[in-house]
């Protein structure tokens, strides 16, 4: 299609040359009309369909669901009931704090694996192992590691010295908090440091020369030329991952079931919880758009601040 | 090029939101399948007449199934083991003329309430008998996802289960669920440690303290007395039996009564179990695998748990105390009788109301509930429903904890409210929370008492 349109005037008709353009044209949407057939059913109705859902009251009857129009109540009764706050208030601060150690940490680890001069493929492959773990079944394992009797941390701390007694850790709200964040922290890290890590190598050699040569130190040459080099993937796993913490609900479910009370309980598992075992329908459906909102203005505000480094990551 | 991406965007999602709009405003006016096999749950006003203590509507639309032939689809929830495809071959043996497929599905049961939620309240005709939890048949009722037994079986079949259980599968005067097997608590103890200390076994919760403290104190065991304290449905189970113990219910006439005397009693016992050192604080994250595990260790003299905590107690391969268990009815609280309550477990047989079976099933459904079945099944360690079979004496050849059973006494959970899910986690949560000793047991009680009157009246927050 190129070769027809290279350096010629845009109203140069010739009738083949523009019917050939147009048959391309069309022959590429008829191929694109599958994909899009599936995209729409899979993804784009489910959603609008969702959004209907919230709108109404919803009773299963033998014939099916009974739709019952009533306008935003749904929503009301969502936005009056404190459990929803609270768990938006935990599912903010969660993101907030997982996200920004994890970028920390993902930054340190890929500036170290980056300097390594043998074994850096070995390290790569395991540093990625926690993410390659299916969380369910890490979950599982943590869940092990942080029982109150016959746990392992209880069992090391202990021997240290550095506790006396053992630690409730998930019955506790204060250590589930944490206890499930450091489970998080510790399964989405490599993420973050494989793509800090395509970041570090597409700083060219040479600014590192330049930096050299100026006499820069160390810590000049990460603060001057790396980090400033690097704030497009920064920005970009920062997204990746608000995105995922905002969602997260197979961690909490299997390490915490969302206790204790509802101190771990994630708008996710809200909306589960309410669908799937209270079966309130439309309010589950009310829950899970607030949710979506509440993302897509965390990302909004996320890009915003962002918005610069991002542009200068895409040239 | 690029207009013409934005217009065919908006095309598409103004074409897809059309859709939507007709698809869900078609579902008001959609109906179902109303072929002559299938179910139909319309209310009738017919008299109501007292079963085995039970007061439940005659039947409507009485099936004669004995000659009903065809394909039903079971959805079964063993899982593991040879029980399912043993009751299936006996069952074609006698019933040549039904087969029966088996659905095999996930074991946790708030997974397994999702997938049949999503499946009948779609429409689909299968399966078309299921298993389903005790504690459903409110909620399922409620929303259409169980036909009313009553309604097409003669009211003398409900005569053949043993007390308490039919009254849990009833709702609004019909009974919805047919109970296959029953699950209850007892109390299992170390027969080695008790005799090395001359201890009895304990009749009342102050004696087990006692005697557990005692034997702890001298370095007979790591923890005296485990069970389950996490934030769950296991904890409503727990719960029930110490405050049927002390006289309480969680429910009076409708009306929650958390705030009673009783109810004080029991959760004051509870968290003086772990105050006192007798349960270790972590109890209130254990489930059932944790607390058996730390028991079958060797590390507790007494737990609680359901029946199949004999077996894996008994397993060489995973526990460490075979031979040194012994299994009695739970104690109760001094001046409360000879033995505690137990709450009520088990899984019943629900019908989808959109079968195209419907004498089949109902046939399936009363072979699983007549002798040969639940032989079958306690051979497999699950305990039978019917009198028949759970009252023989024959029945303690297959395990000491079906010894038990006529001594013991059942406690329902108040599961006859559809939005029985939100009373039981405002049981729970709360009461973990006193275990913890976030709030203060009165505390607890009274935040319970009001959550639960939420969702009895469930308003949309006291509901979400």
């Amino acid at each position: 299609m190129s070769k027809v349109m290279e350096g010629r005037p845009a109203f140069q008709t010739g009738g083949r040359r523009v019917s050939v353009v147009r048959h391309d044209a069309r022959a590429g949407v008829g191929m694109l009309t599958p994909a899009g057939v599936v995209i729409l059913a899979v993804t784009i109705f489910p959603i609008v369909y969702s959004v209907w859902m919230s709108f109404n009251n919803i009773q299963l009857t033998e014939n099916g669901f009974q739709f019952t129009f009533n306008g935003i109540q749904n929503y009301v009764d969502v936005y009056s009931a404190p459990l929803f706050w609270h768990s938006v208030w935990f599912t903010v601060y969660y993101s907030i704090v997982t996200v920004a150690i994890e970028l920390f940490l993902g930054l340190l680890i890929a500036l170290a694996i980056q300097n390594v001069e043998k074994l850096k493929s070995v390290s790569v492959v395991v540093m990625l192992i926690p993410w390659s773990l299916i969380t369910v079944i890490s979950a599982e394992m943590w869940s092990y590691i942080y029982n109150g009797v016959y746990g392992v941390l209880n069992a090391i701390l202990q021997g240290l010295g550095l506790i006396h007694s053992p630690i409730n850790w998930t019955g506790e709200p204060v250590t589930a908090v944490i206890a499930l964040m450091a489970a998080d922290i510790w399964k989405t890290t490599p993420f973050v440091v494989i793509i800090l890590l395509s970041g570090l190598q597409m700083i060219p050699k040479d600014y590192y020369e330049a930096a050299r040569i100026d006499g820069a130190n160390g810590w000049q040459t990460f603060w001057n030329v790396t980090f400033p080099q690097l704030r497009g993937s920064i920005a970009i796993a920062g997204l990746f991952r608000i995105l995922q913490a905002f969602g997260i609900f197979d961690l909490p479910f299997v390490l915490t079931q969302g206790g204790p009370g509802s101190t771990t309980t994630s708008l996710a598992m809200l909306g589960e919880e309410t669908l799937f075992t209270n079966l309130h329908f439309g309010l589950g459906a009310a829950v899970a758009v607030s949710t979506v909102i509440l993302i897509l203005g965390a990302c909004l505000i996320f890009l915003s601040a962002f918005r610069g480094m991002v542009g200068e990551e895409a040239q | 090029m690029k207009n013409k991406v934005k217009r065919w965007t908006s095309v598409a999602l103004a074409s897809s939101a059309a859709a939507a709009l007709v698809v869900g405003c078609g579902q008001t006016s959609n109906t179902g399948s109303g072929a002559n096999g299938s179910a139909s749950t319309s209310p009738s006003s017919t008299t109501m007449v007292n079963v085995a203590g039970v007061r439940i509507a005659k039947p409507t639309h009485l099936v004669n199934y004995k000659n009903a032939s065809g394909t039903i689809v079971w959805a079964e929830s063993f899982t593991t083991g040879p029980t399912a495809s043993e009751l299936v071959s006996a069952f074609e043996k006698k019933f040549p003329k039904i087969k029966v497929k088996l659905q095999v599905q996930p074991s946790n049961t708030d997974t397994n309430r999702a997938d049949l939620t999503a499946s009948i309240s779609g429409g689909s005709p299968t399966p078309d008998v299921y298993m389903g939890d005790v504690i459903w048949p409110a909620q399922f009722a409620h929303n259409q996802l169980a036909a009313p037994l009553s309604d097409y079986l003669p009211t003398s079949f409900w005569t053949r289960f043993s007390n308490g259980l039919v009254a849990g599968a009833t709702y609004d005067g019909k009974v919805y669920a047919a109970p296959l097997f029953a699950d209850t608590a007892f109390l299992y103890y170390r027969k080695d440690l008790l005799a090395k200390y001359h201890l009895p076994v304990p009749k009342t919760w102050q004696q087990l303290q006692q005697e557990a403290s005692y034997i702890v104190k001298h370095g007979g065991a790591k923890y005296g007395f485990v069970w389950q304290g996490a934030d769950y449905e296991g904890l409503t189970c727990d719960f029930d039996e110490y405050l049927a113990d002390a006289g309480g219910s969680v429910l009076t006439n409708g009306k929650a009564t958390l705030d009673t005397p009783a109810a004080k009693q029991a959760l004051s016992f509870m968290r003086g179990l772990i105050t006192s050192g007798v349960t270790p604080q972590s109890v209130d994250t254990f489930q059932e695998p944790q607390s058996e595990n730390v028991f079958t260790q060797g590390n507790a003299v007494f737990l609680r748990n359901w029946s199949y905590a004999w077996s894996d107690s008994q397993n060489p391969q995973s526990s460490k105390v075979v031979g040194k268990v012994g299994v009695a009815p739970l104690p109760t609280f001094a001046g409360h009788g000879s033995s505690g309550y137990s709450t009520v477990g088990g899984w019943d047989l629900y019908l989808n109301p959109h079968t195209k079976n419907l004498a089949a099933a109902l046939q399936f459904i009363d072979w699983m509930t007549s002798p040969q079945a639940q032989e079958i099944l306690a051979a497999n360690s699950e305990m039978p429903t019917i009198k028949a079979v759970a009252d023989s004496p024959s029945l303690a050849k297959y395990s000491p904890v079906f010894a038990l059973l006529p001594k013991v006494k059942f406690v329902s959970r108040p599961s006859q409210t559809p939005n029985y899910p939100a009373v039981s986690k405002a049981i729970y949560d709360n009461v973990n929370a006193a275990l913890a000793g976030s709030v203060s047991v009165a505390q607890a009680l009274k935040d319970a008492n009001q959550q639960i009157q939420q969702a009895l009246s469930g308003s949309g927050s006291g509901g979400l």
